[in-house]
């Protein structure tokens, strides 16, 4: 086997990293990245289930009927995503209020359902939980970065604490309003990719096109 | 011409091979700026024009004078009035004191030389900053930098509120050549308008310093509401009570951007630009229409709770940015509709969107900005259904 | 031999053995984690539903105890709020009713509910439904007399409902305190209605002036009833501004809590 299980854990961080790279998971990724706190809550949640249910699909590879596939897949993704929300709800109320519907929204990220289709229906369950949580922290590892950017420059603050006094509160900060509105994930996101891309080249997509060049110029 | 031999001296060391190949196009900036650029399009196809790049460029950065001299007197004309009743601070002041001029608002020349005095550290913080990033780019990327860049950072300059802070306004242009033209491939690649994109960052960023009643005259303690923002939330009509009547909304003495309140100085750049033919007028006809015939359908249905909806099309005309958008920024050929039918919907869509947003949104009072973009992102849309639609009309005629 | 083969093993080993994509497979694993996975998720919702309860009343009480001034980070707060005595009060006669638990009565479901509210004609803080009954909180001093009322409030702002709690001192007629606790203005602008600078702004502030008329307005300059009745407008925000200005109004005029504001003058409680 190609993949040794340091590889499978830390391939996902940058080399493959499922948002950079392969661009899944975004729309969670600009909701809860306004403050670093509630990012670092989705990371973990996002990892735990992506770990667990390549797991348990992995296990029940052998058993589950390719006709119902997708079908058993979403329910053992749905039951670990209920399971992490009522939890949540429980011992971390205020984070769970803040993340609300996207808690719930884990169960139609893609990061989920991709490694539980490439991944765990083909190799056994130690791997794929380890490839899940791999894939879980290359998603949390990004969150964190935006979160912490966000924060910082929108809010001046990182988990709540205050790091820049905000003239609002009587300090000199200036908070960056923009980044407090989801959009500004896109552009933190699109400047990421950049500065990865930029930093190994091997990640650049090949053109659609080709340019022509014409002779006489 | 000591200085063409000066470049020509130089110059082996810019050109491949040379000592300074890397910084080939800050040389070719400099020299093409002050000299015709040296590479022109001679081979057929082409159609031969004496009107290059640099020269639409020029062009444009000359039609926004008149908007600069009415933005400048204005600036100066609301801050002098303002201190007719604010005690006068700050170093601006200062300076004025010492050079003796005054703060005479009924003096033309003291109110553009107080509107200097804002107008100067905006323009040249989007020179320096926005220059930089422009060159940044050039070298790494080794392609030369063009006046685009010229026309860019005028315009953003003009779009501001004169009492933006400095810093903001670098951080503006930075994010308007950056994301709004080079992460898409410099000057021609790019689909959103750069100076609109960093007026766009900053408002969203900065509301507090970018909209409200405290920013369009940069005196302290003094508060005055644009136009616009009077209109949706007492109806124009009140506009009467706040000073405003249709004279000064068209000449331009009233709250607003820099460069943007003076529809009639905006009207002297569109003749200059129709008439040498830079901006397409089809685009011109295009917004207008759509600005009447929307305003015009409001006008008709009208409404109880928003007094907006009854603001008449030639109101809509004078006020806010939608005359400084129309001129110099619809037309703007890069980010426009590139096909003739396709500027008429661009142009369309752009004036519907204004009236949309400034009538029916509760948050933004002013539209044109968010039209504008709004159009740029839908403008190869646009085209490609145009190009579409002629591709099947001519597969049918030769069927 | 195979039919031996097969007799040798059990049931289950040979169901284990059955290709994948038989019928009786297929049927039988969807079954199967249906079963399971709905008694994991109903174990874990029940298991862990009277902490959740708990964490919402906490959520709710932090909030009174917030406007009343009395919160401090990382106080008991379940402990802390037994200071509160919370009541029903009939919206229209501004006298408490026994028909309802206060402790378990929810105002939200009650605006919902046709039984429990109307329709309002006139509707300036944009609520649609108006409840007959509302949740309030008393705090008495030491003596057992009261110190502060505490009422809830909504309306909308820009974008959203704002949901929040007014706090009044014992002559139902001075402003000790205003919070939001649930709302979705903008960032930086509207969504400065949690500014601590802002909310300290109406401490002190009154309602009504000596005529009795209701006098108390955001606004961006000062009424001519003067600044005891005046809170500034947020800067860059009006139309929240405007909205908080028609919610408190609202509710403390006749169709909110002025006839409970009577009583409550009157010594009736």
């Amino acid at each position: 086997m190609a993949q040794t299980k340091k590889t499978l854990l830390t391939q996902p961080l940058v080399d493959n990293n499922p948002i950079t790279l392969q661009v899944l998971g975004i729309c969670s990724a600009l909701a809860v990245t306004s403050s670093l706190q509630v990012a670092l809550v989705m990371a973990l949640a996002v990892t735990a289930v992506t770990g667990f249910a390549s797991m348990f699909i992995s296990v029940l590879r052998n058993q589950i009927p390719g006709s119902i596939r997708i079908i058993v897949q979403m329910v053992i993704i749905a039951s670990l995503v209920i399971i992490v929300d009522q939890v949540l709800k429980a011992y971390a109320y205020d984070v769970s209020k803040t993340l609300s519907v996207f808690v719930g929204l884990i169960i139609t990220n893609c990061i989920v359902m991709g490694r539980a289709e490439a991944f765990a229906m083909k190799n056994p369950p130690i791997d794929s939980f380890i490839d899940g949580v791999g894939n879980g922290l290359g998603y949390g590892a990004l969150l964190l970065v935006v979160g912490f950017i966000r924060e910082l420059f929108g809010a001046g603050s990182l988990f709540g604490i205050t790091i820049f006094e905000t003239v609002n509160n009587g300090g000199w900060y200036v908070p960056n309003g923009m980044l407090l509105l989801p959009p500004s994930a896109f552009f933190i996101i699109g400047l990421l990719i950049w500065a990865i891309r930029s930093w190994k080249p091997k990640q650049v997509e090949e053109r659609e096109y080709k340019i022509q060049t014409v002779e006489g110029h | 011409m000591g200085l063409r031999n000066f470049f020509e001296r130089i110059e082996p060391h810019f050109e491949k091979g040379g000592k300074y190949e890397r910084y080939f196009p800050i040389y070719e900036m400099v020299e093409s700026l002050v000299y015709t650029p040296k590479t022109v399009t001679t081979a057929a196809p082409h159609a031969r024009s004496y009107v290059d790049m640099k020269r639409i460029m020029t062009y444009v950065v000359l039609a926004t004078i008149p908007c600069i001299i009415m933005g400048l007197y204005n600036v100066g004309l609301q801050v002098n009035s303002a201190y007719e009743t604010i005690p006068v601070s700050g170093w601006r002041a200062a300076i004025i004191d010492f050079v003796g001029i005054g703060f005479n608002a009924a003096n033309p020349l003291a109110n553009i030389a107080h509107g200097l005095m804002y107008f100067i550290p905006i323009y040249l913080t989007t020179l320096v900053v926005g220059g930089i990033w422009e060159v940044l780019f050039a070298t790494v990327r080794r392609h030369e930098v063009n006046e685009g860049f010229l026309v860019s950072s005028m315009l953003f300059a003009l779009i501001l509120p004169p009492a933006t802070p400095l810093w903001q306004v670098a951080l503006g242009i930075s994010f308007g050549v950056v994301i709004g033209k080079e992460v898409f491939g410099g000057t021609g690649k790019n689909f959103l308008n750069p100076a609109l994109t960093g007026r766009a960052f900053l408002y969203f960023a900065y509301p507090a310093y970018m909209s409200g009643d405290t920013v369009w005259t940069p005196v302290d303690g003094f508060s005055g509401a644009t136009a616009l923002s009077v209109s949706a939330s007492e109806g124009y009509q009140a506009l009467a009570a706040n000073g405003v009547n249709w004279m000064n909304s068209f000449v331009g003495t009233i709250q607003g951007s820099i460069g943007e309140t003076s529809a009639l100085a905006c009207l002297i750049g569109l003749a200059f630009l129709l008439i040498t033919k830079i901006a397409n007028w089809r685009l011109v006809v295009g917004c207008m229409a759509g600005m009447v015939g929307f305003s015009l359908l409001l006008n008709m249905i009208g409404s109880e709770t928003n007094p907006m909806f009854a603001m008449p099309w030639y109101w809509h005309f004078v006020v806010g940015g939608f005359a400084f958008g129309l001129v110099f920024m619809v037309t703007e050929p890069v980010s426009a509709s590139h096909t003739n039918v396709g500027r008429y919907i661009y142009g369309a869509l752009i004036g519907f969107m204004v009236v949309m947003i400034r009538v029916i949104n509760p948050a933004f009072p002013e539209g044109m900005m968010l039209a504008i973009l709004f159009g740029n992102v839908f403008a190869p849309l646009i085209d490609y259904f145009v190009v579409q639609a002629n591709i099947k009309r001519r597969a049918r005629r030769n069927a | 031999m195979p039919d031996v083969q097969t007799q040798k093993q059990g049931p289950l080993a040979r169901f284990l053995a059955m290709p994948p994509d038989s019928t009786p497979k297929t049927v039988f694993i969807a079954v199967a984690l249906c079963l399971v996975a709905s008694m994991i998720v109903s174990a874990t919702s029940v298991a862990l539903r009277p902490l959740q309860e708990q964490n919402k009343l906490i959520d709710k009480q932090k909030n009174v105890l917030q406007v009343a001034g009395l919160y401090e980070p990382g106080m008991n707060v379940l402990e802390a709020f037994s200071v509160f005595e919370p009541h029903v009060v009939d919206m229209a006669t501004g006298t408490f009713t026994d028909e309802f638990d206060a402790t378990t009565f929810d105002d939200r479901a009650a605006a919902r509910d046709p039984e429990l509210s109307i329709r309002l004609t006139d509707d300036p803080a944009g609520i649609g439904r108006q409840t007959k009954y509302a949740t309030i909180y008393l705090l008495r001093d030491d003596d057992g007399n009261i110190d502060k009322v505490i009422l809830p409030m909504h309306g909308y702002g820009l974008w959203s409902t704002m949901y929040g709690f007014i706090a009044l001192e014992e002559n139902g007629n001075d402003i000790f305190g205003l919070q939001f606790y649930d709302h979705g203005e903008t960032p930086g602008l509207g969504a400065e209605i949690d500014n601590p600078r802002w909310k300290a702004l109406w401490g002190g502030k009154k309602l009504l002036d000596d005529q009795g008329e209701l006098q108390i307005t955001v606004a961006k300059s000062a009424p001519a009833a003067g600044s005891d009745f005046h809170v500034d407008a947020i800067a860059g925000a009006t139309l929240t501004s405007v909205g908080v200005d028609n919610l408190v109004r609202f509710w403390m005029g006749e169709a909110g809590f002025a006839p409970f504001l009577e009583t409550l003058k009157a010594g009736d409680i």
